[in-house]
């Protein structure tokens, strides 16, 4: 069995992933409502009252408490001298290798709540594939992306 | 370095007319045929050629817009760049430094041949976002288009100081001429008749018939289908037969057309296709582009021991719109290895694959049964009787699934990977460790518990990338692959084998 990657992303991301939860919930939240006013005007169904409620809790708690843990713990990543090795996904694990010698540029980028709880993502591009670290405290996904891009510089085309 | 300036050949002058003509020629049928049809009544009188007068105008104005652009446009050599001077109401130039052209493209179209004429096509490899050719110089003679080359050659040799080592190229490249394929008339005809075409042309057919829709009086149709369909659906399969006919002889003909006498060469490391019967065509392809390369078998194919080579191509507008490029657009498949071992001398053209383990079968289609059962089950009742039909989807399903999973495979050796698969034409793909950019293991809760991953492999096509997926090994041997990847551990010995070259 081969090692997971070393890196976790900070437990900050999860909180932040656990807010995008509750917004996406507000949405659902929102149409379930919707569809609690057609059903009072409509037929005033107490079984549909009852379905209505239950699917907007378990939306509740799929994307605001399971999904995000989920995907924080599944979550690795690892910059070693000749590649970069992720792991993700919530359903399917991911695991991806990207040698430093593909790597074409490194970007990191700051969304409003990304910036409120001092995160960054960081992307890396190869010529035709991109790969994203999605939460990472700032500074360290600064530093990373000046590593990334010295050792891709480094990296000598060996085959 | 020459500095006189060039102008094209004046038949270009009538080929910009005839380019704009060409574009504009469906829309002016239609308006002829809404005149003709639907213009009794209310728009008679002059209002009524009103709008044949404006395509006089128009018609007019762009036979003297290509005249005056053929005027305008001149290309000198100076500095090492290929400069250009173009355009209608504004001057433009345009610069190319020599060492930045990737690749010249010649096109010999119906109007060209008479004269001895081509049209080249300036491409750099920057060229790839507009998937317009830099430059092109509509119409000059053969040996213009020859000086173009001898410009650039001798621009690069200057550079490096070694015009001995040009000559040398220069007699081997006279050597290499022989071409490595050619196409027999036979294959062409086999080609032609069992191609896809007629789906394009169908395609072309939905969209006139779209555009003329409109003038279609439906009623009086509609009372007269009614009238046909009591005359009995013999005679609608036969219509529908007989278009069919039509569209399919249409199809042959094209193909025949477009890859009458295709050849290809290999020259100073570059594949040169040659092809066309009424519009030769030559494209170029740097062999140091080429990601990967692909031998697909459709299955009607597959069973007349047919195949077609696909090269996967790196950027640029070269293949235009399409960055897999047809290298053999049809073969027998035992002569296929003789020549691409020529082509790719890098490649081991005969792989021994690993096929997916057993228990992995029903990775293949349980997918697609979960959306399938209920579709399936929701037809059936809402369409009774013959909504049943769809339930023969599960089992064909399932047989597809069964044999995509029969095909799928893997082999490697330490510098490429080859992988077979298939949708539902066969597809063997060869892609060399350096051209791969990325590959991931993909594993499923499901497969988890059976103990196999799939490996999903991404290389450079074109300006995107093409991710190719080997489905459901076993575990052992998705972990295998991604170390085979994996550039640090596999460093000691990949040092000791590759230093000698």
């Amino acid at each position: 069995m081969r090692q997971e990657p070393i890196n976790r992303l900070s437990e900050k991301g999860l909180r932040v992933w656990r807010i995008y939860g509750i917004f996406q919930t507000l949405v659902a939240l929102l149409v379930g409502i919707g569809a609690g006013v057609i059903n009072y005007f409509t037929g005033q169904y107490i079984w549909l009252y009852i379905v209505d409620g239950v699917v907007i809790l378990l939306i509740g708690y799929l994307l605001i408490y399971l999904f995000p843990k989920i995907r924080w713990t599944r979550w690795r990543y690892e910059v070693r001298e000749q590649e970069i090795e992720l792991q993700h996904g919530l359903f399917i694990v991911k695991r991806t290798l990207v040698p430093m010698v593909r790597v074409q540029h490194v970007d990191t980028e700051q969304g409003p709540i990304l910036r409120k709880h001092d995160l960054s993502s960081i992307t890396i591009s190869t010529a035709a594939t991109s790969h994203t670290i999605p939460a990472l405290i700032t500074a360290e996904a600064d530093e990373l992306r000046g590593r990334i891009s010295v050792l891709a510089r480094v990296a000598e085309d060996d085959v | 370095m020459s500095k006189e300036k060039f102008t094209l050949h004046p038949i270009s002058a009538v080929i910009n007319f005839v380019k704009v003509l060409k574009e504009m020629i469906l829309p002016l049928i239609v308006v002829i045929a809404v005149n003709g049809f639907g213009g009794r009544g209310e728009s008679e009188g002059w209002s009524s050629y009103i709008v044949y007068i404006i395509y006089a105008v128009l018609l007019i104005a762009m036979l003297v817009s290509g005249i005056i652009k053929w005027k305008r446009f001149r290309y000198w050599f100076e500095e090492e760049e290929l400069r250009i001077e173009y355009g209608l109401f504004v001057k433009k130039k345009r610069y190319i430094p020599f060492e930045r052209i990737q690749s010249l493209n010649y096109t010999e179209g119906i109007f060209h041949r008479p004269f001895g004429l081509v049209k080249v096509k300036v491409e750099t490899a920057g060229g790839g976002a507009t998937k317009e050719a830099d430059a092109e110089l509509t119409a000059i003679s053969k040996e213009a288009a020859e000086q173009i080359k001898k410009e650039m050659s001798l621009a690069k040799n200057k550079e490096l100081n070694i015009l001995n080592e040009a000559l040398q190229s220069e007699n081997q490249v006279v050597e290499q001429r022989k071409p490595l394929f050619r196409m027999s008339q036979k294959d062409l005809l086999i080609l032609a008749s069992t191609s896809g075409g007629v789906g394009v042309f169908f395609s072309g057919l939905a969209v006139f018939v779209s555009q003329i829709s409109e003038l279609i009086p439906y009623e009086t149709i509609y009372n007269e289908i009614i009238m046909f369909i009591r005359f009995g659906a013999l005679l609608i399969a036969l219509a529908v037969f007989f278009v069919l006919l039509v569209a399919w002889m249409v199809s042959v003909a094209i193909t025949f057309i477009n890859y009458y006498e295709f050849t290809i060469r290999v020259e100073d490391e570059e594949i040169i296709i040659t092809r066309g019967l009424l519009e030769k065509k030559k494209v170029t392809i740097p062999l140091s582009r080429i990601q990967g390369v692909r031998i697909v078998e459709n299955p009607l194919r597959q069973l007349t021991g047919h195949a077609a080579v696909i090269v996967d191509s790196a950027g640029g507008s070269l293949a235009e719109k399409d960055e897999k490029i047809r290298l053999i657009p049809l073969i027998k498949k035992n002569r296929i290895n003789p020549i691409l071992v020529q082509i790719f001398p890098d490649y081991h053209f005969e792989p021994n694959f690993t096929r997916v383990p057993r228990r992995s079968r029903k990775f293949f289609y349980r997918l697609d049964f979960l959306w399938m059962i209920p579709v399936a089950a929701s037809v059936s009742y809402f369409f009774y009787p013959f909504g049943l039909m769809s339930l023969l989807l599960l089992p064909l399903s399932f047989l597809l699934g069964a044999w995509q999973h029969k095909t799928a495979g893997y082999w490697k050796d330490e510098k490429q990977l080859v992988v077979q698969y298939r949708l539902f034409s066969r597809v063997s793909l060869w892609m060399e460790k350096k051209r791969i950019q990325a590959m991931t293991e993909r594993t499923t809760y499901f497969q988890k518990k059976a103990d196999v991953s799939s490996i999903v492999t991404t290389i450079k096509s074109g300006v995107t990338g093409s991710a190719t997926t080997i489905p459901s090994i076993e575990k052992a041997d998705a972990e295998n692959l991604m170390e085979w990847y994996e550039p640090t551990r596999k460093e000691p010995i990949d040092r000791e084998k590759e230093q000698p070259l």
